[in-house]
C-alpha cells in the first residue's frame, strides 16, 4: 500500500516541478533532508517532520543564493550542487557524533518490506496535501510553468506558490524515504512525468497519466522484487524500472 | 479605479532612468503615449526596450523621474488594470501541457473588471478563431504570437505593450500580426511595440521612438529615419 501512495504522489510533484522548471529542487531536497532526519531521531522527535524542515531549509538557502528570477539556470547550478553536498555532508557527519544508531542505506535507498502504518499514514498526508494545491492552485501554477515573469506581473503571489511547492516537495521526500529512500525518490518523480507529458494537453491531463504511470511502476516494482525467483530490494528495482520508462517517452512523443 | 473619460488613458513619460544593477539601462527619457497611437519602439540589443516595457508596467523601481497614466502616478496595481504585456517569445514555455483557449483564459487572473474576459472573442479578433481546443505547441510560430496578443486582449486594458511580437516568425506571419495590430489601434486601443525591425513593415506605425539607453529620435516613420541618417546612427541602431 505505502508502495502504491508512494508511486502516486511523487509523479504528481514530479510532474508539478518539472513543468515550473524546478525538478532540480527534488534532488536538492531529497539530499537536503538527511540533517534534519538525524536530529531529529537524536530529539526522539518523528523523522519525518526533521527531515521537511531541513528539506525546506536548503531549498530556501540555495534560492536565497540563486537568481530569483531563473531558478536553475547558469551559476545557480553550482549553488545547488553545493548546498546538496553540503547538507548530505552534515547528515552522513551528524550520524556518528550524535552517535545514532541508524541504518543510512535503508533511508538512503529505502526498505520497503519494513515500512509501517505511520509510513502509510505519512504517505496520505502528504498526498492530501498535493492534492490540496493542486486543486486550489491549479490555475495559477499553469500561469507560473507557462510565463513565469507574466505571472509575476500578473500578480501572482510567486514567491508563496515557490514556497508551497518547496514544502509539498519536502513532505513528498520523507513520505518515499521508506519505499525507495530519498536518493532513488527522484526516479519515480522524473520517470512517469516524462511519459506523462508525451502529447497531454492539459497539466491536470498530465498529472492523471503521471500518477497512474507511477502508481503501475512502483507497485510492478514491489511485487517483481518480491518474487522468490527475484528477491530484490525494492526501490533500487524501481529505480531501474524507471530507466526502463526512458525511451518510452519520446517514443510516444513520435507517435502523436 | 475607473478610467475618466470611458476607456481612455494617455501615458506619460517624463525624464525616467532604470538602473540594472550598477548599469544605468534607461537614462531620461520622455514621451507621452495619446490613447489610440501605434507605435514602434526600436533600438540594438540592450537598447532597454524590454527594460522600458516592464518599467511601464510598474515591475521595476524608477532611480528617476515619473510615469503618470492619465494624471496620476503609475502604481502596479493601476498598471495592471490600465496596461497589459505581451512578453517575448523567448519567456514563454511553448511545450507546456496547455491548450490555447486556457493559456488566453489565464489573462483572467490579471484582470478584475467585470464583463471582461471573453477568450473566443479574443480568439477572433485575433484570427484564431476555431482554434482554441489545440495544443499551444501545434500552432505555427505566427500563431502561437496571435495567441499571446489574445491573452493581453483578455486582460482589457486600454495600453498594449507588445514586446518582440514579431522575432522568429515568418513575413507572411508578420504581415498578419501587423494587421491585427493595426484593428486594434482603429478600435481605439493603444500600442507600444519593441521591435528590431528597421524596414518597410514601420511604415505601419504612426510613430517611431529609438532608443539607445537613452530617447534618439521620435516622430513619424519618416521623420525619425531622416533624424536617424542624420545622426549617422542608422546601421548602428536599427540595421
Amino acid at each position: 500500500m505505502v508502495a502504491l501512495v508512494v508511486g502516486c504522489l511523487c509523479p504528481l510533484t514530479g510532474t508539478l516541478l518539472l513543468l515550473q522548471r524546478r525538478l532540480f529542487l527534488a534532488n536538492l531536497v531529497s539530499h537536503a533532508v538527511l540533517p534534519g532526519l538525524a536530529l531529529a531521531l537524536a530529539l526522539q522527535l518523528d523523522p519525518g517532520v526533521g527531515g521537511v524542515v531541513s528539506g525546506v531549509a536548503g531549498a530556501l538557502l540555495a534560492e536565497r543564493f540563486s537568481r530569483a528570477d531563473r531558478p536553475g539556470e547558469g551559476g545557480d547550478e553550482a549553488v545547488l550542487n553545493t548546498v546538496l553536498a553540503g547538507f548530505l555532508g552534515l547528515g552522513v557527519l551528524l550520524i556518528p557524533l550524535l552517535g545514532l544508531r541508524v541504518d543510512l542505506e535503508a533511508v538512503l535507498f529505502g526498505d520497503l518490506l519494513a515500512a509501517t502504518g505511520f509510513d502509510l499514514l505519512r504517505g496520505l498526508l502528504s498526498l492530501g496535501a498535493m492534492l490540496l494545491l493542486v486543486g486550489l492552485r491549479y490555475r495559477q501554477y499553469v500561469y507560473l510553468g507557462v510565463d513565469p515573469l507574466g505571472a509575476a506581473s500578473a500578480g501572482l503571489p510567486v514567491r508563496r506558490l515557490r514556497l508551497l511547492l518547496t514544502l509539498v516537495t519536502a513532505c513528498t521526500v520523507v513520505s518515499a524515504m521508506t519505499a525507495v529512500g530519498v536518493v532513488l525518490v527522484i526516479g519515480l518523480m522524473a520517470a512517469p512525468a516524462l511519459l506523462a507529458l508525451a502529447g497531454a494537453s492539459s497539466l491536470r491531463q498530465a498529472l492523471w497519466r503521471a500518477a497512474l504511470v507511477g502508481i503501475a511502476l512502483s507497485g510492478f516494482g514491489f511485487w517483481l522484487a518480491i518474487q522468490p525467483s527475484v528477491n530484490l530490494p525494492p526501490g533500487p528495482l524501481i529505480g531501474v524500472l524507471c530507466l526502463v520508462l526512458l525511451p518510452l517517452g519520446p517514443l510516444l512523443h513520435r507517435d502523436r | 479605479m475607473s478610467s475618466p473619460a470611458a476607456g481612455v488613458v494617455s501615458l506619460e513619460v517624463s525624464q525616467i532612468r532604470v538602473r540594472r544593477g550598477d548599469r544605468l539601462a534607461l537614462d531620461q527619457v520622455s514621451f507621452s503615449l495619446p490613447p489610440g497611437s501605434f507605435t514602434a519602439l526600436v533600438g540594438p540589443n540592450g537598447a532597454g526596450k524590454s527594460t522600458l516595457l516592464q518599467a511601464l508596467e510598474g515591475q521595476l523601481s524608477l532611480a528617476g523621474g515619473s510615469i503618470q497614466l492619465h494624471g496620476q502616478a503609475l502604481t502596479p496595481a493601476l498598471a495592471r488594470e490600465h496596461l497589459a504585456l505581451m512578453p517575448q517569445r523567448g519567456e514563454i514555455a511553448w511545450s507546456f501541457p496547455i491548450t490555447v483557449s486556457e493559456l488566453v483564459g489565464l489573462g483572467r487572473l490579471s484582470s478584475k473588471r467585470p464583463g471582461c474576459c471573453d477568450v473566443e472573442a479574443a480568439l477572433q479578433r485575433v484570427g484564431l478563431a476555431g482554434l482554441g481546443g489545440r495544443r499551444l505547441d501545434q500552432l505555427s510560430g505566427g500563431q502561437q504570437q496571435r495567441a499571446l496578443l489574445a491573452r493581453t486582449l483578455v486582460q482589457s486594458a486600454q495600453i498594449l505593450l507588445l514586446d518582440e511580437p514579431f522575432a522568429a516568425i515568418d513575413p507572411p506571419s508578420r504581415q498578419e500580426l501587423l494587421r491585427v495590430m493595426g484593428q486594434l489601434r482603429d478600435a481605439g486601443m493603444t500600442l507600444l511595440v519593441s521591435s528590431h525591425d528597421w524596414g518597410r513593415d514601420l511604415d505601419a506605425y504612426d510613430r517611431v521612438l529609438v532608443l539607445d539607453r537613452e530617447l534618439l529620435a521620435d516622430g513619424t516613420p519618416q521623420e525619425v529615419r531622416h533624424a536617424l541618417g542624420d545622426l549617422r546612427v542608422g546601421n548602428h541602431c536599427c540595421g
